[in-house]
């Protein structure tokens, strides 16, 4: 009886493992990402690699799924509409494109951080604007993309100083356009990444940036499942969530962030300002860690709340709905990263 | 991987270290090609990895404590990345020289073989070219349906708040003349606020332009699935163009952050014409009305009611006064001319439902041959068409149309569509309508062009003629 009772866990394990095995497989796996500066279809960072190394090609070829990546200049709204039209299985984006997807019922679940360093926000003004510092945004033309982790962050910043997005003249813009209006004088300010070219011509001055004020950097990035595709094929998107992770653990290493630098010049970036936005950034190990931790999971239910607050987002939701844990703990430990990132 | 060697050059004497001025001007034609002209760009790349080397065991980020105060920046000393460095007098003069040289080509290019404006232009056009057979009377043949050369731009540009003037010039030829003749030729101004999505819409359009009577006539060509509008639309004049001016806008818009979508609740549009048709001057003294409302379901993206919307549209006018097809004398502008109708529509990719129905009124003379012994008679007319359409294809997703590529790909998308349409010219007549259905299929390969297939069966009451009509189109544009 004893001996039964101890090969119980085994016998689990073999018929977890035959449903497993027995998963219907998809004929395609579709990616969803963002666009970029040069309207090239690649990406940068730790998913730039495992796509140039063909990682997830190789993993599938011998079940003969093919790799469709689609890159939408529109960013995380673009990916967004995919999702809602069934065009895409997987995507990766910011903080608040998921927030506000999973607010309006789009079927989509973060099943990791595409790092958990975030990203930097800066805020440049025309000279002539008379901005000297950020209460000055008041009643001023300020151009930046809604709906990204630009929109959020500027919230939240806003917020710091007594600010809401009502008292300014907000101007949505994508950030090329945004550049251009700076450009022309059209708008006072604008809320962009790193690149700043016109700052690099005298056009415009920098007013601030999150190195100096890291609580403002936008919260951990996402790869995320449609429901449909993670309930269907479970096992199919451990697959895909352990390939990918193979890059976050690449883009850890510190030998590789040159690499990662030439990735996002190549991608349109200006080296220059991608090694700036490095100062005062956490060591690669912390800024590319994709694990769901606690922290973040309350930095996503912030957003939340905060988003809801602002009116950004119409329904106040717990962040359990937005995440699926069920995938990344065993594909972790499957290639032996989970004590990689460790966290206290 | 990108290596920059270090420099700095302050003396002829640094030979040892100064860049070649061939490096230099390499980096600087690099530097205008991606939008950087400046030198600096290029020479404090390699000084930041001294403050900051990029390890595992590069200094945390920064504390609060060492933070500056939050809200007192200093613009002079912000961003401490943009150090420079220096070059010699005789390698800038170099790199000058080079840079006037490349703008002397340039400007001579722009001389000799670029088109100039004043005004920002945007030139656009399409045609149709068609072969089409029908089995009664029986013929067949190839034609050119129509060309349009469409001129666009702004006048005035308001970045401010968007309250800009554009212009719309628009040549246009039709199988009954092949002559060019000006379809569109309107400004329009936008008297409230157009950048924030947030917050409402109100233009105003002065000149000839098209009506915007119900769904069936003001459905942009790309987005109509048929080859021929339903018979109501030219029966009674709802799709031609007239000289006038025309107020539009929207209130109370939804926006979904999640993916750049605005829904306004309700359009509305009002409008004052001659009411003598396109590129003709008034014939009378009064002006012919219209209006049209629109309720859009205010639903997110995601909702199962985004693309419901119900309109209604109604037009009073005037028009000549007729006994058959003879004029009455001073009957000018004397008859009335009365239109109204509603619509419904269900256009969420992949599926699109459309429904519209529409009343004619016209005045005219039963008796008589002048306006002072005419007998007068109003005839009402009866229009309907339900159209029910399905893609396969990305075609009507914006930001599938939108995408980083190598290639000049374009969303392949099929539309087989089915549309019922029917004609009643006069209610009190019986039969005497007219009904067409049609089963269609639109191939759309590349960014400007479909391809339209159209079989319909149509059965005139009046004439008792049953007739079966192929059309075969490419609309192509640029």
């Amino acid at each position: 009886m004893k001996k039964w009772i101890k090969a119980l866990p085994i016998v689990a394990l073999l018929f977890v493992t035959g449903v497993a095995h027995a998963e219907e497989k998809p004929k395609v796996i579709r990616i969803g990402g963002g666009g970029n500066a040069l309207n090239l279809p690649q990406a940068s960072g730790a998913i730039g690699w495992v796509n140039e190394q063909g990682l997830l090609e190789k993993e599938f070829a011998k079940d003969g799924i093919k790799i469709e990546r689609t890159y939408y200049k529109a960013m995380g709204p673009g990916q967004n509409e995919a999702i809602a039209s069934g065009l895409i299985d997987f995507g990766s984006a910011g903080d608040l494109v998921t927030v506000v997807g999973r607010a309006g019922g789009l079927p989509y679940k973060i099943i990791s951080t595409s790092g958990a360093g975030g990203s930097n926000i800066y805020i440049q003004v025309n000279p002539a604007s008379g901005i000297k510092s950020l209460k000055d945004l008041k009643g001023k033309r300020i151009g930046y993309q809604k709906g990204t982790y630009l929109h959020l962050a500027f919230n939240r910043i806003l917020d710091a100083v007594g600010l809401t997005e009502k008292e300014i003249r907000g101007v949505n813009l994508v950030n090329a356009d945004a550049q251009a209006a700076l450009a022309t004088n059209s708008v006072d300010a604008i809320v962009s990444s790193s690149d700043r070219p016109l700052v690099d011509q005298g056009v415009a001055k920098l007013l601030f940036d999150t190195r100096k004020y890291p609580q403002f950097k936008s919260g951990p990035g996402s790869i995320f499942v449609t429901e449909a595709f993670a309930n269907k094929y479970p096992e199919t998107t451990r697959r895909v969530l352990k390939t990918l992770l193979k890059g976050y653990y690449w883009a850890s290493k510190p030998e590789n962030q040159e690499a990662i630098i030439a990735s996002s010049v190549k991608n349109g970036g200006t080296y220059k300002h991608i090694k700036a936005d490095l100062i005062g950034a956490l060591p690669p190990k912390e800024r590319y860690d994709p694990t769901v931790t606690t922290k973040v999971l309350k930095d996503y239910q912030e957003i939340i709340d905060f988003a809801f607050k602002r009116g950004i987002i119409r329904r106040r939701y717990n962040v359990s709905e937005l995440f699926d844990l069920r995938f990344q703990a065993p594909a972790l430990k499957e290639l032996g990263y989970d004590k990689y990132w460790v966290h206290n | 991987m990108i290596v920059f060697k270090k420099f700095k050059i302050n003396s002829p004497k640094d030979k040892g270290n100064i860049m070649s001025k061939r490096k230099l001007t390499i980096l600087v034609l690099g530097a205008l090609l991606i939008g950087q002209t400046n030198l600096q760009a290029a020479e404090s790349a390699e000084a930041v990895p001294q403050e900051q080397p990029v390890s595992d065991k590069q200094p945390q980020q920064a504390s609060d404590s060492t933070a500056v105060p939050f809200g007192s920046e200093d613009l002079s000393a912000t961003d401490t990345s943009e150090a420079g460095g220096t070059v010699t007098q005789a390698e800038l003069d170099g790199v000058r020289a080079e840079i006037a040289t490349l703008r002397d080509q340039l400007t001579q290019r722009l001389d000799k073989t670029i088109a100039n404006s004043k005004r920002s232009l945007n030139i656009s056009g399409s045609t149709q070219t068609r072969y089409a057979a029908s089995s009664s009377p029986s013929k067949n043949g190839f034609l050119f349906n129509s060309a349009i050369i469409s001129l666009k731009g702004y006048l005035k540009r308001d970045y401010v708040e968007g309250k800009s003037i554009s212009y719309t010039l628009g040549l246009g030829s039709n199988t009954s003349t092949y002559n060019l003749q000006p379809t569109d030729a309107y400004l329009q101004y936008s008297i409230g606020q157009s950048l924030d999505i947030g917050k409402p819409y109100l233009y105003v359009q002065i000149g000839q332009q098209k009506k915007q009577f119900g769904l069936e006539a003001t459905t942009t060509e790309d987005k109509q699935p048929a080859i021929n509008l339903a018979q109501f639309a030219s029966k009674l004049g709802l799709s031609t163009r007239d000289i006038g001016i025309r107020l539009y806008g929207d209130l109370f818009p939804v926006v979904d952050l999640g993916y750049n979508y605005r829904i306004p609740l309700i359009e509305y549009s009002l409008a004052l014409y001659n009411g003598s048709g396109p590129n003709t001057a008034d014939t009378n003294l009064d002006k012919d009305i219209e209006g049209r409302i629109v309720i859009n379901a205010p639903a997110g993206y995601y909702s199962p009611y985004r693309g419901l919307a119900l309109g209604g549209s109604y037009y009073k006018g005037k028009q000549d006064l007729y006994k058959g097809t003879t004029l009455i004398t001073k009957g000018e502008g004397e008859g009335d001319k009365i239109r109204y109708g509603t619509d419904l529509s269900y256009v969420s990719a992949p599926f699109g439902f459309t429904a519209e129905y529409v009343i004619g009124k016209d005045e005219k003379a039963l008796s008589g041959t002048t306006l002072a012994n005419a007998v007068r008679a109003t005839t009402e007319s009866k229009g309907y068409t339900v159209t029910l359409f399905y893609e396969w294809g990305e075609q009507f997703y914006k930001n599938s149309r939108s995408q980083s590529r190598n290639d000049d790909w374009w969303p392949t998308t099929f539309q087989p569509f089915i549309r019922y349409d029917h004609w009643d010219p006069d209610t009190a007549v019986a039969n005497n309508e007219s009904n067409i259905t049609t089963l269609g299929f639109n191939f759309f390969f590349a960014e400007t062009t479909k391809f339209q297939l159209n079989y319909s069966l149509s059965d005139d009451k009046a004439t008792h003629v049953k007739q079966n009509t192929f059309a075969a189109q490419f609309q192509f544009g640029f």
